[in-house]
């Protein structure tokens, strides 16, 4: 169990006038499992090319409990990192490349054989071994990936979108795998990704890093509840944003007055809401129950997406089709929106 | 019309022209290695010209001193050339200075060349003269011989010089199509830099490397021109001796002259077999 510890990380490549990644700082726990998340080129690889030492820092400090590995060689660091695309080397066996990390630690050729064929089995690949990696399919390499990183048992597991690559069915199983394998190992990992679905669906926690700079370190649902700004809010779909004023909990804005959740700010601030948090409504009864009206609608098979406007501000809900059957556009209707699902950003 | 036909039909006159001189001219030397010449009266077959090729000492030495040229060359070159690659392929300021330079000579004849290596390197040449100008050695004489001498020192200088950035140019262009990424996965799984490049690298690099090498070893095992500059006068190498042969006086060396070229090529061949083989096995493990 290994305490990463990743203190204002900046990388400036040559040549270059801005930070690939500015300062950012990290601390993840033992054991966990955490996302990097960001669109490409945001610099989530090269942090995660830095923390394996593959690539050196301009500035900034990685410490593995508590001590830092700048120095240390790649090979001497205990991390492992899975590239994105795998990189099985083409020219050897499945067994030759899962036990590849213990070769080049001269560990003995029959304890390799045995560990290569435990590990096999832990990726749900037992009879495999014998095979060259092109003969795999790519959720096959993806796991033969994931075993030659695990068999060397690193302190430190690097994951470069693992799910990007696999067809949809796969991804779930993959997920599990992953799950289950580290957290029977314990190991710290930390993964990649500039998708939020990978991100929420695998991690622990998730650091969310646009232009080089991180914006929100928190547990997944946190995005979607609190994100810390607007930037962060439309990263995860986020679609809703009225601006307006807070005072002693009631949002003030062009649709009226609204309630806020209880320990609301006070100030100048923008009121956002997901989608899917917007009900219809038949009356008054309920607060923040405002007129809208309908614009268009798109059905999506589990779930119909409305777009609405409230007063001059245009609004995305997400609906159970069931419930908004028979609803036309043009049609002026009532909407509420739940005071505890409301989230005041604040400049 | 068929694409294969097409295809056929357009690659016709360059198959036409390439099948008649070589397939042409190999049957007509075949046919008078085996003492079948009509023109001066030789129209019995038989294997006469070849059993003196086997019989003749000079032979064997002449096929010891161009293995050992070939042989030598291509490894040096073949080790100088993944050496200079890497370090090419990093980036540094002057690169593409660098770059030029180190694949300028591929543009100068191996003739020319040849010549550069006679007056820079023959006991007559400009580093004899400057080592005794200085005081090194007495006289230019005393200068260790490197052209003529037995250990083809001259000709395999000149043949590294000249084949170093062709292979070169080749593994460069390869390791840049492969990338750091494959090396970064094994450092990461802990291998060392050395063992990244020997197990990792160094395989994947491979098939190019070989084609490369295997052309220059086939290039300099046949070649005539470099060991008839450069080379001592006995032993000589192979398409020297056969070449001395070919132009002998006496027409009846003929046939041993093309029984000689027809070895060669056989042997050539078999060596290049042997070369992937064996090396196929070594890298790739």
């Amino acid at each position: 169990m290994t305490h990463v510890s990743i203190q204002s990380l900046t990388k400036v490549y040559p040549g270059a006038t801005e930070p690939s990644l500015d300062r950012l700082s990290l601390e993840i726990e033992s054991g966990e499992l955490t996302a990097l998340l960001g669109p490409s080129g945001c610099g989530k690889t090269t942090t995660m090319k830095m923390i394996a030492g593959l690539l050196e820092p301009t500035s900034g400090d990685v410490t593995f409990d508590g001590r830092s590995v700048l120095n240390d060689k790649p090979e001497h660091r205990g991390v492992v990192m899975v590239f994105q695309n795998y990189l099985l080397f083409p020219y050897m066996s499945v067994a030759d490349n899962v036990g590849f990390g213990l070769k080049m630690r001269k560990v003995d050729k029959a304890e390799i054989d045995r560990r290569v064929t435990a590990i096999l089995e832990q990726v749900k690949l037992p009879d495999l071994g014998k095979r060259k990696p092109s003969e795999l399919s790519g959720g096959q390499q993806q796991r033969v990936a994931l075993a030659r990183a695990l068999i060397v048992q690193p302190d430190v597991l690097l994951l470069d979108e693992p799910l990007s690559n696999l067809d949809a069915h796969l991804r779930f199983e993959m997920r599990d795998l992953i799950r289950s394998l580290q957290q029977e190992m314990g190991i710290t990992t930390i993964f990649v990704t500039h998708d939020q679905e990978e991100a929420v669906v695998l991690a622990d926690k998730v650091a969310l890093i646009l232009d080089g700079r991180m914006k929100q370190y928190d547990t997944p649902d946190a995005f979607y509840k609190r994100p810390i700004d607007e930037s962060t809010a439309r990263f995860f779909g986020g679609q809703n944003f009225i601006q307006g004023y807070a005072e002693n909990g009631i949002f003030e804005s062009s649709l009226g007055k609204l309630e806020l959740p209880d320990h609301s700010a006070n100030g100048k601030g923008t009121l956002t809401f997901r989608p899917e948090n917007i009900r219809i409504a038949t009356d008054y009864s309920q607060p923040n129950t405002v007129d809208a009206t309908l614009t268009d609608r798109l059905y999506l098979g589990t779930q119909t997406r409305l777009k609405l406007t409230l007063g001059n501000h245009n609004i995305e809900a997400i609906c159970n089709p069931i419930d908004v059957e028979g609803l036309t556009p043009g049609q002026n209707i009532l909407v509420t929106i739940p005071a505890d699902v409301v989230w005041l950003l604040t400049s | 019309m068929s694409d294969r036909l097409k295809i056929f039909l357009l690659l016709a006159p360059a198959l036409l022209i390439i099948g008649l001189l070589f397939f042409g001219g190999l049957l007509i030397g075949l046919m008078r290695s085996f003492n079948y010449m009509p023109v001066i009266g030789l129209t019995d077959p038989d294997l006469s010209a070849y059993k003196s090729v086997f019989t003749d000492r000079e032979f064997y030495l002449s096929f010891l001193l161009t293995f050992h040229i070939a042989f030598t060359s291509t490894v040096i070159s073949s080790i100088l050339a993944v050496g200079a690659a890497l370090l090419l392929r990093r980036q540094f300021v002057g690169r593409a200075v660098v770059n030029f330079l180190f694949q300028l000579n591929l543009t100068v004849p191996h003739l020319v060349g040849a010549i550069g290596i006679l007056y820079l390197f023959s006991q007559s040449g400009s580093f004899a003269r400057l080592a005794a100008e200085w005081g090194m050695i007495a006289r230019t004489s005393d200068f260790p011989a490197l052209v003529f001498d037995p250990y083809a020192i001259g000709i395999i200088l000149q043949y590294v010089w000249k084949e170093v950035p062709f292979i070169g140019v080749i593994v460069l262009a390869n390791m840049q199509s492969i990338g750091e990424d494959y090396e970064s996965v094994a450092r990461s799984l802990g291998a060392s830099r050395w063992q990244s490049f020997r197990h990792v690298l160094l395989p994947l690099i491979f098939p190019g490397m070989l084609s490369a090498s295997v052309m220059v070893f086939a290039f300099t095992f046949g070649a005539y021109e470099i060991p008839a500059i450069l080379g001592a006068n006995f032993p000589a190498a192979l398409p020297v001796l056969a070449y001395r042969k070919y132009t002998d006086v006496d027409l009846a060396a003929r046939p041993e002259a093309m029984a000689m070229a027809i070895v060669i090529a056989i042997l050539s061949g078999v060596m290049i077999y042997l070369y992937v083989r064996y090396s196929r096995r070594r890298i790739r493990t």
